[in-house]
């Protein structure tokens, strides 16, 4: 018996063992060191000295790092209720009986399959002034005076909807699937009761699509936010940050921090924050989800 | 009312489609033509001539290549080391089993964007940066993959590990020639979505590599285009030449990639 007991222990150890070794390595041990060169001014050549707590306080007192947070949740409180409503018509669209519906999911879904570079620059000339497409649609349709343009990464409003727009367009995709599979999961039998009694399509969809979905849109609601809030790449090609950094979101200025100002002490500092704020967001939503029995 | 959800539904479709077609049609006019009205951009003249300009004189099919090269590394591997590990968590009774689910469960919180200035200075001492190395073991742990494939084990009944062994047959054996097709379809979404993950990782390659005969086309693609904001072929040849390997793959295994996408449902 004592026998069998190594024996599984020595076989689970080899079976975990090349995970354990590229996880403790490249995700805890950075994590440990993260905390250790937030103590510290250290730089992209080397460790400096020991500063304290100078970096958090540093931190606390730097209103361009508040507002990058700002920046940030901003983009998670524009994006992550449309994100939302989106998807679930886009997945009402590729749920009906139609020849057309492996089209649809196909066509919602392909854009998420694209590089985040290439999503980025494809944003970059839409919502360009004179040449770009959004600009030359609108003034086909009449929309928009020919003599006139609209600025829409100049002016932070705007940047705002740009960058929004982009991004519901090339992710949606992602929580389209959910849903998705989420309503092919619904019972047919659920809905031909539901008809028998006389309902319609509007109280279908009411009180019988949405109320089961509710599960799979708590989960979707929590990936989404924190997705959200790590957005970068594309805010960076489309604004660069800008106008004036006030687009510019906390994973640009950590980097910036970091490698372009040279100061990885700080940037350790600020990432942990990050890390602390994303453990808090997601436990809301845990703490959102379990509060009634859900 | 039933034209009109149609109507709105095509629209739709049409939107979402309508910058991609764009991207292709860009990409074969002549560099250098006017644009005045939507129309111009898809009348002829069209050419391919920017597409051999940029095949021969930019490094972008290197580049092409590296995130080829990567993410296939990365798949095999990443899917390998969790399958074992999924394994090992779902089959065998071992000693602090449950730490070790705790541990691994842990990983799911940690957000790598939050690790990659301390990896960055784990990376430079370690000194794998600017190499393949570098660019694919750091991100190979996935905590994600693992409990999913797990629980894929877990539907695998212990009866037919049973016999196996009592046909003499080893660990190595229950786990490659039984356990493994048997959890194939999971295995494939996973590997897929690991692929298309690696193909699309950006912040990672772009802090770790500044050789440029290893980048990886998401931060190859910025380093070209800055160069030429004025006119729109060339940035639309780059993107439809970074896009169409992707492509293909998602026409080809677009059943896989939605499985794998709704697996990704459960964890929450």
């Amino acid at each position: 018996m004592q026998m069998n007991r190594w024996r599984a222990d020595a076989q689970a150890l080899l079976f975990l063992l090349p995970f354990l070794v590229v996880y403790v390595v490249f995700t805890i041990w950075p994590m440990i060191k993260g905390l250790e060169m937030s103590f510290y001014k250290w730089t992209l050549i080397k460790k400096m000295k020991y500063v304290g707590l100078d970096n958090y306080n540093q931190m606390l007192q730097d209103t361009a790092f508040w507002s990058a947070v700002w920046h940030s949740l901003l983009f998670v409180i524009l994006s992550t209720p449309a994100m939302i409503v989106l998807a679930i018509v886009l997945a009402l669209i590729a749920n009906r009986r139609s020849r057309l519906q492996k089209f649809y999911r196909s066509v919602f879904f392909l854009p998420s399959i694209l590089s985040v570079a290439v999503a980025s620059f494809l944003g970059l000339f839409i919502f360009q002034p004179y040449t770009g497409l959004l600009n030359t649609l609108l003034h086909l349709i009449g929309l928009l005076p020919d003599n006139k343009e609209i600025f829409w990464l100049n002016e932070t409003n705007l940047a705002w909807i740009a960058v929004t727009l982009l991004t519901l367009w090339w992710t949606v995709g992602f929580n389209f699937i959910l849903y998705l599979s989420a309503m092919q999961d619904i019972p047919e039998d659920v809905y031909e009761a539901a008809r028998l009694d006389g309902a319609n399509d509007s109280q279908i969809f009411w009180r019988i699509t949405l109320p089961m979905l509710s599960g799979i849109t708590k989960t979707i609601t929590m990936l989404q936010i924190i997705a959200s809030f790590k957005v970068f790449l594309q805010i960076y090609i489309m604004t660069g940050g800008g106008p004036l950094d006030q687009t510019r979101p906390i994973i640009q200025y950590i980097w910036q921090t970091g490698f372009r100002e040279n100061n990885l002490g700080y940037a350790s500092a600020m990432s942990y924050m990050l890390f602390v704020i994303l453990l808090v967001l997601s436990a809301f939503q845990y703490w959102l989800n379990n509060r009634k029995g859900a | 009312m039933k034209w009109i959800i149609r109507l709105f539904s095509m629209l739709l479709a049409l939107l979402f489609i309508f910058p991609l077609i764009w991207m292709l049609i860009v990409s074969v006019k002549v560099e250098g033509m006017k644009i005045t009205t939507l129309l111009d951009w898809f009348t002829p003249p069209y050419s391919f001539a920017v597409y051999q300009e940029v095949m021969t004189q930019t490094k972008l099919m290197q580049w092409v290549w590296n995130s080829f090269f990567v993410a296939v590394c990365v798949m095999v591997l990443t899917v390998l080391m969790a399958a074992m590990a999924g394994y090992a968590m779902s089959k065998i009774n071992f000693r602090y089993k449950s730490f070790m689910f705790f541990f691994i469960l842990a990983g799911l919180l940690i957000p790598g964007e939050a690790i990659l200035i301390p990896l960055y200075q784990v990376a430079k001492d370690l000194d794998i940066l600017n190499s393949y190395q570098g660019l694919i073991f750091p991100v190979l742990a996935s905590p994600f993959a693992i409990i999913i494939l797990k629980s894929f084990f877990d539907g695998v009944p212990n009866d037919l590990i049973e016999s196996v062994q009592i046909d003499g047959g080893g660990i190595w054996r229950i786990f490659g020639s039984i356990m493994l097709p048997l959890v194939r379809p999971a295995l494939a979404s996973m590997a897929i979505l690991t692929f298309i993950g690696s193909w699309n990782n950006f912040l990672w390659p772009f802090l770790s590599v500044t050789d440029d005969n290893l980048y990886t086309l998401p931060m190859g693609i910025p380093t070209l285009m800055d160069q030429y904001t004025e006119d729109y072929v060339k940035p639309m040849v780059i993107n439809t030449i970074s896009s169409i390997p992707i492509m293909i793959l998602f026409l080809i295994f677009e059943r896989q990639i939605v499985k794998g996408i709704s697996m990704s449902g459960i964890k929450g």
